[in-house]
């Protein structure tokens, strides 16, 4: 029922396994383990994915919740255009980086996450998903003008102002009852 | 600063307590088990070999048993309901503990991913080891075939090694799908996923087969550290044996024996229940309901009565919706607008229609010819879709009639708990403990209000006819103020008079309610949107109202 994005779910997994790279990369050089330089390339791999994958994309319908503070970082990932809009591009690079995090034993964890990641981005991407970044509404303000008609620039004609004043000797011929006694301008 | 003290302790200190108490369980488990391979004589050789690897990952396993065994049991949801109806749970205090009971399976969800990390970490640290420290005196210790085996060899053709992979493979796919935003947009990945928990449990049970960890079991005979018939103790070389020493000779070699699996023992019971609760309702909600009338209110809301055999439901309890002809595996949560009484066995819920779901059931169900009000005799009934129903289940709203006044504030369609309460009040009277109920009910749009007007009018009626004009203290809100809005038909007169046009003013009322019923227990329930449920949260806790206490119940179902 209603359409799964899938996208939304990737982007978690792949969140995590970037933390799961740096932490098991931390470990592997802290530890100079056999292999430590796939630990110091999967530190390097896990900071990346994680500042490719913290702006989250805006959904199709119903509002997007943005992590706090991602501004900054949607505009760095849009700025690379359909690099990043393609699901299919990501599925590729998170494969292509988790391989190497694969042949060491801190980092092998990391490797399986970040691998699982990329097959859901790729069933995102063939479902006809884009990353769309949420950007902030400008709000247009309509102009007054253009809201009502333009205002008339001239007052409506009125016959001058003799004809206007009331005259003493044709009061019945005034246009209105006037409540308050009207006396001439005489008095 | 005592008074808002004694406030937020009624509010909050239950919770807190149970949370502490659950940490200390955590804790003293942890460090038990930790003091216990890193001093017993029994794993003296195992620690020698591994380090502190190993009392790490017991310690977390440990913790981790406790957190998968309770972690099933708040999502029990029949029991708790059970629980809280009968009043097994005689105090008020408990019963508000089981409203938080999905925040504690948050919580040992947490506490079971935290651990897993360290688990995972500190056993990795634990192959490392079984390879490099390759055992030739203690042959039986070892996990590893030879000295120096790639340890993810040793990995992936053990028995622990594969469920483990297997383990954090599914225990990371339930954890990135339950964050806030994949159940708020996409429920359908949380529910799949997070059903892969009985794959889980069982790979659990048998992760230890194979016994990669052994403990000695002939201490007695064998101390650890004692010399072999053919060493010579290094302090006392070329000297003769002193008859003190005999004791520190071996009588015979170190026998190791592998664990019993035991995380069965923690995990059969919790997932047992679990099982049985699941069966039971499934085999509850078999039977289809009849659904006897659909009405169209305005603001987009429907209104189904149904009737179904054998149904019981006391006000402010939710049933869960399953249609198949809209979709057959996604079960939708709606409160009971009017409970089955002696006289009228149907009960009905209001839906709001927002959402796909919601949508193509009123497709269903209405024609779009816009029809106001469609009643059809049950001989002649249309032909309605097939509805499931399962529950009811207990929410925190069963407890308005427990406390002698009660502050109930609606926002939009967070007025339905509420609404059976009031149905309660007018048809089914019985002796309560309530004395005095406000109700706040705010609205986006005047028409809303439309959905319980005649409710609220008759109720209104009756009690006045009762002479007690003070028992049901209304108010009414509307919070777009754009245009002069009100209600002018002269029967909701008494609606009319009590509507405010702006957002309400919650320490105004708060400052009302506690000047009129002084040394009492005000219960608040709320039942809308977050701003409105954390402001008066803070105000319950604040303690500015001496002699007063508020006591905050929230329901929301996401």
């Amino acid at each position: 029922m209603g359409k799964i994005e899938w996208a939304m779910w990737a982007n978690e997994q792949a969140l995590a396994a970037g933390l799961i790279l740096l932490t098991g990369g931390i470990v592997g050089v802290g530890g100079m383990f056999r292999g430590w330089e796939f630990a110091a390339y999967s530190i390097a791999a896990g900071v990346f994915v994680c500042l490719l994958e913290y702006p989250r994309g805006k959904k199709n319908k119903g509002t997007s919740v943005e992590r706090t503070g991602q501004y900054c970082f949607t505009v760095c990932v849009k700025a690379f255009g359909p690099l990043t809009r393609n699901y299919y591009v990501r599925a590729f690079i998170h494969a292509a980086i988790a391989v190497p995090a694969g042949f060491m034993l801190a980092t092998v964890l990391g490797c399986v996450c970040l691998g699982i990641a990329s097959l859901i981005y790729l069933g995102a991407a063939i479902s006809g998903e884009k990353w769309e970044p949420i950007l902030p509404r400008t709000e247009t303000r309509k102009a007054v003008g253009e809201s009502i008609k333009q205002p008339p620039q001239n007052p409506p004609p009125r016959p001058p102002a003799e004809m206007r004043r009331k005259r003493a000797e044709d009061l019945e011929g005034a246009a209105y009852d006037n409540p308050i006694k009207v006396s001439t301008n005489d008095e | 600063m005592v008074l808002s003290f004694k406030s937020w302790f009624a509010n909050e200190g239950g919770k807190h307590f149970v949370l502490i108490l659950w940490l200390g369980a955590n804790a003293w488990l942890f460090l038990r088990t930790f003091l216990t391979y890193s001093t017993g004589q029994q794993y003296y050789y195992l620690y020698k070999m591994l380090g502190l690897g190993l009392c790490i990952s017991r310690a977390s396993a440990s913790v981790l048993n406790l957190n998968c065994s309770l972690v099933l049991l708040p999502m029990c949801r029949s029991l708790l309901t059970c629980l809280r109806g009968t009043h097994t749970l005689s105090s008020r205090g408990t019963r508000r503990l089981l409203d938080k009971s999905k925040t504690f399976h948050v919580a040992c969800g947490i506490a079971i991913c935290i651990f897993s990390v360290v688990h995972v970490s500190a056993h990795l640290v634990n192959v490392v080891n079984f390879s490099a420290f390759y055992s030739e005196d203690l042959p039986a210790l070892n996990l590893a075939r030879y000295l120096g085996e790639d340890p993810r060899m040793i990995i992936l053709t053990t028995v622990p090694g594969i469920t483990g992979v297997l383990l954090v493979v599914i225990l990371f796919l339930m954890f990135t799908a339950s964050s806030y935003c994949i159940r708020l947009s996409n429920y359908e990945i949380f529910w799949y996923t997070h059903n892969l928990f009985i794959v889980f449990y069982i790979i659990l049970m048998v992760h230890m087969v194979g016994g990669a960890l052994k403990y000695q079991t002939n201490v007695d005979t064998h101390p650890p550290g004692c010399l072999r018939p053919n060493q010579s103790s290094p302090e006392l070389q070329g000297e003769e044996l002193e008859p003190g020493n005999e004791e520190r000779r071996c009588k015979e070699e170190a026998r190791f024996h592998p664990h019993y699996p035991q995380t069965w023992m923690w995990v059969s019971g919790p997932l047992c229940l679990y099982c049985a609760e699941r069966f039971y309702r499934y085999i509850r909600s078999s039977d289809p309901v009849t659904i006897v009338t659909v009405i169209r209110h305005p603001s987009e809301v429907i209104e189904v009565r149904m009737l179904k055999r054998d149904f019981k439901a006391h006000p402010g309890q939710y049933i869960v919706l399953n249609c198949p002809g809209v979709s057959s595996f996604e079960n939708h949560p709606f409160t009971l607008t009017t409970c089955p009484t002696e006289e009228k066995e149907t009960f009905g819920v209001h839906m709001r229609v927002v959402g796909d779901w919601t949508e193509r059931f009123t497709e269903l169900l209405l024609p779009k010819t816009g029809v106001e009000l469609e009643i059809l005799p049950m001989v002649q009934q249309r032909r309605y879709p097939k509805l499931y129903v399962d529950g009811p289940f207990g929410s925190s709203s069963q407890e308005v009639f427990n406390y002698e006044v009660s502050l109930c504030v609606a926002g939009g369609i967070g007025v339905t708990p509420f609404a059976c309460v009031l149905h309660a009040l007018l048809d089914g009277w019985k002796q309560f403990r309530l004395r005095r109920l406000y109700f706040v009910w705010v609205c986006r749009e005047l028409q809303s209000f439309y959905w319980f007007s005649e409710l609220l009018c008759a109720l209104h009626h009756k009690l006045w006819q009762e002479n007690r004009p003070d028992y049901l203290n209304l108010k009414l809100f509307v919070s777009q103020t754009e245009d002069l809005q009100s209600m002018s038909e002269e029967k909701y007169r008494p609606l009319s008079s009590r509507l405010s046009i702006g957002r309400p003013r919650w320490k105004l009322l708060f400052d009302e309610i506690s000047n009129a019923n002084r040394q009492k227990h005000v219960g608040v329930f709320c039942c809308g949107p977050k701003g409105i449920s954390r402001t008066l949260h803070k105000l319950c806790n604040s303690g500015r109202y001496t002699g007063v206490t508020f006591e905050f119940n929230k329901e929301s179902f996401s």
